[in-house]
């Protein structure tokens, strides 16, 4: 029988023509352990949710036990024997543990004693110490992984896929967790996992993907790896060849304090954050998948909640503030640029102007009385020349816009309250090439004005381009501060792993 | 009534003024070993204060009032108690606090007699600075406890100090400011005065008139003595860092009480000059998680630090000693011709920097 259980030969997938994964090539045999590392949009989740059958390939192919196959659910996947537990399980949380280990499997008469007694018996045999007749919902996130687990076993997975299995987990748990791989393995069962934390991908992988870009760089043995190597194939790109351009060689100097954050905790994931932002200058905000970045600056802008005990302190120009809804942050001159525009950055059957204006309108403490058509209309015509938003006309819907137009749309709606912090999370995330030119330019001139600017990023060179100081987020805190001169990408990476 | 309520859940909560956190040293205050490689010029029993008149520098040693040149140490002349405060004036005039209680203007170094004196309502003189209509600027950190039971007037939450000027011609003692949450450290500047308010945390501007403006506040330390820069702006030193340990003991009236009146104030949870020298000394309980390992961390008590202001009062670079270093408790930094020139009384150094090798970037 053939070594291998799965393979990718040359896996693209292309998302409104961007290249989330670029002709990948990658194998998985039988009874290894592989880890898949990267970046923040390297690639991973897409090329594990392509074998997974959650996404199909745009080009490329994919074998399984030398087959070839195209799985397009998730059902195709798990009946080739493939199965994913993703870091958001998907349990249903008001079932049992046995309901929803048989959860799509179950008979046309079914009686839940026999159920219980099959789920027990079998998460027995699997040594997992968890109770059938347990609701999932009030289950600890190792045992609702072990269900997962013990789910992907019972359909007979040949190759389970873990996306940030321990990131949830307590050390104890962790040290668990591995122990059950290792006893999966032992059963013959692939494991693929994706990790930020290099020590556990050292640790338990018997190969190591590093993936870039949504290229992949390189496949090895774990025992030819160290830290410093995974870390030199994570961002080892060229600088002068990526958009951003080479690093900067002057940095705006502080002006006075405008934001600082002391010992902020919102658990699980604002572990004791403590930071400072000051006027003129940009600061860069980098940190893997939950860092911790954006919470901390959705709780400056009143979009989250910290702890409701002792949950730290946020002081906005000296003076300590604490903002239960956006409104007060916004009128107290804080603006949040939002990473997920389509959600919670406009209303996508709203106009162009209409939606600046809205911005406008948050502004003002209790509303307005009324509403005015044709400010509306003004002050969203000039900002569109402003942001040289690209629209057939200024009543167009902003659904209809390119994702780099629909960007600046959220930007204006935010610059129109003229605000003293702005906080852009992942500015350019999904934005064409010469939008991202643009925001960059706009991010820019607002700190040569003299306003604080966040720009939250998990792409380094953006980073890179755009700080003055860069701050490392890292297990819900800033763990390190570099002066843009004196950063480097591995520098970055280093403070940002774990 | 309202306020009441507020006060009460905040301090269930932790939150408002009951909220124990403690500003980030980043930005300007990132820090950094530049005071760990500094070169030391002198070690001595009990360095407190710098002067300089442009050609000779003044070291207050305990009583003894010293002369720097390159490494070596000339005894001006003695006092009968210890120097807390010293300042060279123009014209070659010098000024001498003495234990905290009485200020002497002599016309040089080494007259005999002084040419005035204060002394009335004197309690803790700990900085004194020349000013340009020729008086002279005095802090005095606490009217109730003397220079060197300061640590005791921080757990009293002392809110006693006071900046004075001293007028040498008429002899007259004239307030400036009072109700300062010790007072350590002044300078003019553009016709104002500038204090630190160590308590508070803060420097503050205080204009003729009397009114105060914030200048720098929420330090992540507790900011002390102040001397003009070349090419603008000031030296600001603190002689430690705040650590959230002292600022929940500084939130517990009955456990100071009982601390104060049963534990060596050695041993005291409040912040030292120097520490590390016993086991008895009081630790927080801290981790970090470093390499996938959680490793058990104490922050220190004691903490070495000198921030470079802008003649707009901001920081603009610092230079530090950490956790893991020796050179702490720093109570004077002056410039002094190609040098800036510094006390770590800690562990009782004068310690010298090139001015050259300072600038923010790039410092290790």
């Amino acid at each position: 029988m053939n070594d291998l259980v799965l393979s990718l030969s040359k896996a693209t997938k292309l998302y409104a023509g961007v290249p989330a994964i670029d002709g990948v090539d990658f194998d998985l045999r039988r009874g290894e352990i592989h880890a898949l590392v990267g970046e923040n949009g390297a690639g991973k989740s897409t090329l594990t949710k392509v074998m997974a059958g959650v996404v199909t390939l745009t080009s490329g192919g994919m074998t399984v036990d030398g087959v070839d196959v195209t799985p397009k659910t998730p059902l195709e996947a798990r009946n080739l024997g493939i199965a994913m537990v993703f870091q958001e399980n998907s349990l249903v949380p008001t079932m049992t543990v046995a309901q929803n280990l048989f959860l799509g499997q179950e008979k046309f008469y079914n009686r839940l004693r026999g159920i219980y007694i099959a789920a027990q018996q079998f998460l027995q045999s699997l040594n997992f110490d968890v109770t059938p007749t347990a609701t999932v919902g009030g289950l600890g996130a190792a045992k609702k992984q072990m269900v997962e687990i013990a789910r992907a076993v019972l359909h007979k997975a040949k190759v389970i896929i873990f996306d940030e299995p321990t990131a949830t987990l307590t050390p104890e748990e962790k040290k668990y967790f591995f122990d059950l791989v290792k006893d999966l393995k032992r059963r013959g069962v692939s494991i693929i996992f994706i990790s930020h934390a290099l020590e556990e991908a050292l640790l338990l992988a018997d190969r190591i993907t590093v993936l870039r870009d949504g290229k992949h760089v390189v496949t090895d043995d774990a025992a030819r790896f160290d830290r410093a190597r995974i870390v030199q194939a994570m961002v080892g790109r060229d600088l002068s060849n990526t958009l951003y351009g080479a690093r900067k060689a002057t940095v705006r100097p502080s002006g006075k304090r405008v934001l600082t954050v002391q010992n902020l905790k919102m658990a699980p994931m604002v572990k004791n954050n403590s930071l400072s932002v000051f006027a003129g200058q940009i600061t860069g905000v980098f940190g893997l998948v939950g860092a911790g970045r954006t919470e901390t600056f959705k709780i400056v802008a009143g979009v989250m909640k910290r702890d409701f005990f002792h949950g730290g302190e946020v002081i906005l120009d000296d003076k300590p503030v604490r903002y239960r809804v956006p409104a007060p942050a916004v009128q107290a001159g804080i603006a949040y640029v939002t990473e997920d525009r389509k959600v919670e950055g406009f209303f996508e059957t709203a106009s162009i102007a209409r939606n600046i204006y809205l911005g406008l309108l948050a502004k003002f403490p209790r509303g307005r009385a009324w509403l005015s058509r044709r400010e509306s209309t003004s002050t969203g015509k000039s900002w569109i020349e402003r942001l040289k938003v690209r629209a057939i006309g200024d009543e167009a819907k902003v659904v209809e816009l390119s994702g780099g137009n629909q960007q600046k749309v959220v930007i204006a709606k935010s610059l129109i309250q003229d605000p003293e912090l702005i906080i852009f999370d992942e500015p350019t995330r999904g934005v064409d090439v010469g939008a991202i030119v643009e925001i960059h330019e706009l991010i820019n001139s607002l700190a040569d004005k003299g306003k604080a600017v966040v720009v939250i990023s998990s792409y380094l060179p953006e980073i890179m381009a755009l700080s003055d100081r860069i701050l490392v987020c890292r297990q819900g805190k800033v763990v390190e501060e570099f002066s843009a001169l004196e950063a480097t990408e591995e520098a970055i990476m280093y403070a940002a792993i774990h | 009534m309202i306020a009441a309520i507020s006060e009460f859940a905040n301090r269930f909560l932790g939150r408002g003024e009951a909220a124990i956190t403690v500003p980030s040293f980043d930005g300007a205050l990132k820090p950094n070993q530049a005071l760990e490689q500094a070169e030391i010029l002198l070690a001595c029993e009990a360095p407190e204060d710098l002067a300089t008149d442009g050609t000779s520098l003044f070291l207050a040693d305990g009583v003894r009032l010293l002369r720097l040149s390159g490494g070596t140490a000339t005894i001006v002349r003695s006092f009968e108690r210890p120097i807390s405060a010293l300042a060279s004036l123009p014209g070659g005039a010098l000024a001498v606090a003495l234990g905290g209680t009485e200020v002497r203007l002599y016309d040089n170094a080494t007259a005999e007699t002084p040419a005035a004196t204060f002394s009335q309502g004197l309690r803790a003189v700990n900085a004194l600075a020349p000013a340009p209509d020729g008086t002279l600027i005095a802090t005095d950190g606490s009217s109730l406890r003397g220079v060197d039971d300061w640590a005791r007037d921080l757990m009293e939450l002392g809110k006693t100090g006071r900046v004075l000027r001293l007028d040498p011609k008429s002899g007259a003692v004239t307030q400036l400011a009072s109700g300062l949450g010790y007072a350590f450290g002044t300078i003019a500047s553009n016709g104002n005065v500038l204090v630190s308010e160590s308590w508070r945390h803060r420097v503050v501007s205080i204009a003729p008139d009397g009114s105060r403006k914030d200048v720098l506040r929420h330090l992540p330390v507790y900011p002390s003595r102040l001397s003009p820069a070349n090419g603008g702006g000031f030296w600001l030193t603190a002689f430690t860092a705040r650590t959230q340990l002292v600022e929940f003991v500084l939130r517990e009236p009955a456990y100071r009480r009982r601390m104060i009146a049963e534990i060596d104030p050695e041993f005291w949870v409040a912040p030292r000059l120097r520490s590390g020298h016993s086991f008895k000394e009081p630790l927080q309980g801290a981790h970090i998680k470093t390499m996938g390992v959680m490793k058990p961390w104490a922050p220190p008590r004691s903490y070495g630090l000198v921030i470079r202001l802008g003649a707009d009062g901001l920081p603009r670079y610092s230079l530090h000693s950490r956790a893991d270093g020796v050179n702490h408790g720093i109570v004077a930094a002056i410039e002094y011709g190609d040098d800036l020139v510094m006390i770590a009384k800690g562990p009782g150094r004068v310690i010298r920097l090139p001015l050259a090798s300072l600038g923010g970037e790039g410092l290790a």
